[in-house]
């Protein structure tokens, strides 16, 4: 076989399969499908309207896709900054095994075969707000926000608060005020589980040039911020119980998960973490309570799938 | 010509290799792109009923808007026709009056 035809430009390390899956974001992928997933079974439970099982399926699929996409962007866009940060720089832009022009088609490419599975599957209505989220976050987020303000996590978590929306949207054809509870709940958990990763990480965004709440602010006022987010948490995430959203088995589990990050919340803003003379433990507290909040998320929209997917909804007396 | 090329990197092998896999992945996930629009609009047409109107990837709450507008002006027309009916009645009435 003959081989003195063009290659490709030089690349530190060959891409595998799994360059292109980590340039999607995987685990926000795995968290955005989760929370769309239980938008929709949610939907199903409180209307009584029903979604054919493929096309449900293929609905999923379509906000996988476009998660996807958008992360495919944000790495595009990021690369530079990704470089210089010690956590992000094994990415597959930054590691050379991806180039920069292939991500970005394959984010868009992405953005748009997402979108319109989505409106074949469903209806215009989430196919518009999938468009809308991924610009959102591929744009709004990534090229305007995030490398301009210290809000960038506030204002850019509504990104990830779409996807429980949207799921609504692909069964109902409608957003009435529960998905958006659903929308407030990503919303309102964004910061302080952002914020407590960052608390770890300010160094690093310090020498990138983001101007992430600790970098600007300090790490006092990003504890205190974490605090006051958690608190209004608090409310937002028992709210489904008050609408009649949510049941028994909800409102229970989300007690014991609000109590919980609370918990994590008071002692994260008693600590020092952040701090220049932060140890080890502060170190290992604002990652624990980074990892509880996946957890409190997780179960909260795991309460609503058990309580409207299995028949397990027993009225609070909400609604 | 050669079969290697001394000009070539040496890994230039493993690149094409690399790229070659990669296209087959791409030409599959085209065909499962395929698959899945084919199935999904083989049952949303099986889902449809587009006698009314309607249409096949608009629905949800834009057909909701069209099914109102559908709705008044199939009750606007039923009113005409029932006006029509009493004023043909009235006037057959009065004719056998006379």
């Amino acid at each position: 076989m003959s081989v003195d035809m063009p290659v490709t430009q030089p690349q530190a390390r060959l891409a595998s399969a799994r360059d292109y899956v980590e340039l999607m974001k995987p685990r926000i992928m795995m968290l955005v499908v989760f929370t769309a997933l239980a938008g929709m079974v949610a939907a199903v439970g409180v209307t009584g309207q029903s979604m054919n099982p493929v096309l449900a399926c293929v609905a999923v699929l379509a906000v996988a896709l476009g998660s996807g996409a958008a992360g495919a962007i944000n790495m595009w866009y990021d690369s530079d900054i990704d470089e210089i940060m010690v956590r992000t720089s094994t990415r597959p832009i930054p590691s050379g095994a991806v180039p920069r022009g292939e991500a970005l088609t394959m984010g868009l490419i992405m953005s748009a075969l997402s979108v319109l599975l989505m409106w074949i599957a469903s209806n215009v209505l989430a196919a518009s707000l999938l468009a809308l989220s991924i610009a959102y976050y591929g744009w709004f987020y990534t090229m305007v926000l995030k490398r301009r303000t210290a809000q960038n996590i506030v204002i850019g978590g509504a990104a990830g608060a779409f996807p429980p929306v949207i799921g609504w949207a692909a069964v109902t054809g409608a957003t009435p005020l529960d998905a958006w509870i659903l929308f407030a709940i990503v919303f309102f958990w964004t910061p302080p589980h952002f914020w407590a990763l960052s608390l770890v990480a300010h160094k690093e965004y310090e020498k990138a040039g983001v101007p992430m709440l600790p970098v600007t602010s300090g790490a006092r006022a990003t504890r205190l911020q974490i605090l006051l987010y958690t608190i209004l948490l608090v409310p937002v995430g028992l709210a489904p119980v008050a609408t009649g959203l949510a049941g028994w088995i909800y409102a229970g589990i989300a007690s014991i998960l609000t109590v919980g990050f609370l918990y994590f919340a008071v002692k994260v803003y008693r600590s020092r973490a952040g701090d220049d003379d932060a140890g080890d433990a502060e170190r290992k507290l604002a990652m624990s309570m980074f990892a509880f909040s996946i957890v409190y998320l997780f179960g909260l929209f795991a309460a609503l799938i058990v309580e409207h997917g299995f028949g397990l909804y027993f009225s609070a007396g909400g609604g | 010509m050669s079969e290697t090329n001394p000009q070539v990197p040496p890994d230039a092998e493993a690149v094409l290799k690399a790229q070659k896999r990669r296209n087959i992945w791409l030409a599959w996930a085209l065909v499962a792109f395929v698959v899945i629009v084919g199935v999904t609009t083989a049952i949303r047409i099986q889902q449809s009923d587009l006698s009314g109107g309607d249409r096949l990837y608009f629905s949800g709450y834009l057909d909701e808007a069209g099914k109102e507008k559908r709705d008044r002006e199939a009750i606007e027309r039923a009113r005409a026709a029932e006006k029509e009916a009493e004023s043909t009645r009235a006037a057959t009435e009065d004719g056998g009056d006379e």
